[in-house]
């Protein structure tokens, strides 16, 4: 579903990302791991089309990303580290907007908050004005977005810096849930317990390279802290 | 998309009060600006009446007396004879020349409180005439009035601006601008639907509100030269209004903060709107500058002062080249008036070339505006609403060419009664001609304010597509 071939991006004679091979398949979590400015978000912003690649292919349902841009949006959902929606509004006018963009038509009132209740906001919460939400509410209301435009592919950036615990662990759920029903999901995270949890393979990056790729059922939570720690450290 | 992007803005001006405060911003401005027009109007109405009530009682007591003097009941005492074509002409029976408000005057005061709207006729020179005008609060006049030009012209942008300087900042700031271009959604689209909401939105009710403000100060929405009129006002004014968020969109397309984009909007503002305008006029009088009204006082001076000296001989000279006008079996006359009237004719022939002379310069420094209008929206739009408003230099240049001709009628029919001593009979009082003032064609209106429209188009043109090209350049990481 999502595909790298050979991707590229650098900034003059910086190399933000070099020669990205990737495939993360339908219901697979992906998770990319690195310290910051291994090009961790360099890749998800390529996958967007937010900036265009040096060199390579960013392809999205088999779509080239860079030319067939709008397109390819039509497959994907993306939350953001910072989680930001229109503070004044509530959480299902919020909604209400992005899922009719997402979809190109309106989305009945009666769906949405059907979407609200299975990414479990709290009942009432939806009419509350979005500045009163916490940063776990407002990833809901973002996933409902992507539930309500039925996306193949989400790219997520840091999805569980801060956040508690408590709602660290209700949106692994939800991601699996989305992974369960054939969605591909390419994650950006610092978060090795979530990666070695949610994921299917983990990819440890280092100044733009993509340095090992792991599936999570052959190694435990110990293992893949060395093996990262050992990757930073040479 | 576009609709959708436009639905959510409304929502999102809804919620934080922006909607009301612009509503009642609008609402407070265009009302208070159309009440000081109408009162301006309503005052010069009432002038007007005044003058032609005046005027009537004047020339009823004249032909009353001219009546009783043909029916010999009112004998003629003293040196002042009511027949004489002097006294007649120059004073019991001249008109009152007025230009009455457009129907759209309560938009703009525009010229109309510096050049006088009415003259009263005399048989002496058209200096005596236009220095008979009102006295206002000098500062008052520098100032302008706040009228709805004025509104529309310098504070409306203020609000458009207000409206746009953040269309895309504010996005990014916020941190929605990555969540809304994760969708199938161009820039382009989602900043057309914004400008379309925000820019229609004002547009909208600027339109309302004159509209309402029209009707409430009687403007006779029933004649078509008024409906052509606020069709190519509302053409104007969705033209400024695309200039100004077009700018908005060139602002934002580098990408810059919300601060710095209003500080940058601001600056353009002061430019397009204060600044550029007096440029053009000091351009203009330092290239071609005017004589000194002193020069001119002192020209007529010096010429009346001659002129005087020989008045006799002035006379005697008029006279000979025109014998026809000897009063029959009567050495030609040589009492106050016909002298006084000799002297004037040939201080009007001495002065004329001063005076073409300022006129000259100031017409020069008209056509200089003129072309320096196009580099300025804000001229552009005050032009054309003084033009629609009927109160543009264009119309008072109509009536003044109107004043003119009339004048030299009115000069030619009683000057030569003057010098022959013809002494006129009610009948001929009677049937003196009355000044009705011509307005101006739709053609004539159609054909300023066209050139303006278009120049107008120009200009918001080039602003929104220059800003549109660079849209496709905004980063959004």
């Amino acid at each position: 579903m999502l595909q790298a071939i050979g991707l590229s991006k650098s900034y003059g004679a910086q190399t933000a990302l070099d020669g990205l091979n990737l495939e993360v398949k339908p219901g697979e979590i992906f998770c990319l791991l690195g310290a910051n400015g291994a090009g961790k978000t360099t890749t998800i912003n390529l996958f967007l089309n937010f900036i265009e690649p040096t060199s390579g292919l960013a392809k999205i349902n088999g779509l080239d990303v860079a030319s067939d841009a709008l397109e390819t949006k039509k497959y994907i959902a993306y939350i953001p580290e910072q989680v930001s929606l229109y503070k004044n509004l509530t959480g299902l006018e919020n909604l209400d907007y992005f899922a009719t963009l997402a979809s190109g038509a309106a989305v009945e009132k009666s769906r949405l908050v059907g979407y609200l209740r299975e990414v479990d906001l709290p009942s009432g919460a939806e009419d509350r004005k979005v500045s009163t939400y916490s940063k776990g509410m407002r990833q809901k209301i973002v996933i409902a977005i992507a539930m309500a435009k039925q996306a193949k592919a989400l790219l997520l950036d840091e999805p569980t810096s801060g956040l508690d615990p408590k709602a660290s662990n209700e949106f692994s759920q939800l991601i699996r849930k989305l992974a369960g029903n054939g969605t591909a999901i390419l994650m950006a995270t610092h978060d090795l317990f979530r990666a070695k949890e949610d994921g299917s393979r983990v990819g440890i990056m280092r100044q733009g390279r993509l340095r090992q790729v792991l599936n999570t059922d052959e190694f435990g939570h110990a293992d893949l802290e060395r093996i990262y720690l050992e990757h930073m450290h040479d | 998309m576009i609709g959708t992007v436009a639905k959510q803005e409304w929502r999102l001006l809804k919620a934080d009060r922006t909607l009301a405060a612009v509503v009642v911003l609008m609402a407070a401005m265009v009302g208070y600006s159309l009440y000081n027009g109408s009162s301006w109007v309503a005052f010069q109405r009432q002038t007007l009446g005044a003058a032609e009530t005046e005027q009537a009682e004047r020339k009823g007591k004249l032909l009353k007396t001219l009546k009783g003097i043909e029916e010999g009941r009112i004998e003629v005492k003293g040196t002042q004879d009511p027949r004489s074509a002097a006294s007649i002409g120059g004073n019991s029976s001249a008109p009152y020349l007025a230009m009455p408000p457009a129907p759209l005057a309560t938009l703009a005061v525009g010229q109309s409180d510096l050049y006088p709207y009415y003259f009263k006729l005399n048989l002496r020179s058209k200096q005596a005439i236009l220095a008979n005008d009102e006295i206002e609060n000098p500062t008052n006049l520098l100032a302008g009035r706040f009228d709805l030009a004025f509104v529309l012209v310098y504070l409306f942008p203020l609000v458009a601006l207000a409206l746009g300087y953040n269309l895309i900042s504010s996005e990014r700031e916020q941190g929605t601008l990555a969540l809304a271009m994760s969708q199938p959604l161009t820039m382009r689209e989602m900043v057309t639907g914004k400008i379309v909401l925000r820019g229609g939105l004002l547009l909208g009710l600027v339109v309302l509100f004159t509209f309402a403000g029209a009707l409430l100060t009687g403007v006779d929405l029933g004649s078509s030269t008024v409906w052509l009129r606020l069709g190519l006002w509302v053409s104007l004014m969705a033209l400024y209004t695309g200039f100004w968020f077009g700018l908005a969109v060139l602002v934002n397309s580098y990408q810059t903060s919300s601060a710095t984009n209003a500080l940058t909007l601001a600056g353009a503002w002061l430019g397009l709107v204060l600044v550029l305008p007096s440029v053009a006029n000091l351009v203009a009088t330092s290239m071609y500058p005017v004589p000194s009204r002193v020069e001119m006082v002192q020209a007529m001076r010096v010429a009346g002062k001659e002129a005087q000296s020989k008045g006799s001989m002035l006379l005697a000279k008029y006279m000979e080249d025109h014998p026809e006008l000897m009063p029959a079996g009567e050495k030609p006359a040589a009492d106050f008036t016909t002298l006084s009237y000799a002297v004037q004719m040939e201080v009007d022939k001495k002065v004329e070339p001063v005076l073409k002379r300022f006129d000259e310069q100031v017409e020069k420094q008209q056509a200089f505006v003129e072309g320096f209008k196009y580099l300025s929206p804000a001229i552009l739009a005050q032009t054309a609403i003084n033009d629609l408003a009927g109160t543009s230099l264009g119309r008072y240049q109509h009536f003044s060419r109107q004043v003119d001709g009339f004048f030299d009628a009115w000069k030619g029919y009683f000057l030569p009664k003057v010098f022959a001593k013809t002494k006129l009979g009610s009948g001929e009082v009677a049937g003196l001609p009355v000044y009705q003032f011509r307005e101006e064609t739709d053609g004539d209106i159609l054909g300023r304010v066209g050139v303006v429209l278009a120049g107008m188009l120009v200009l918001s043109g080039a602003v929104l597509w220059v800003g549109y090209i660079r849209l496709r350049r905004v980063s959004i990481s």
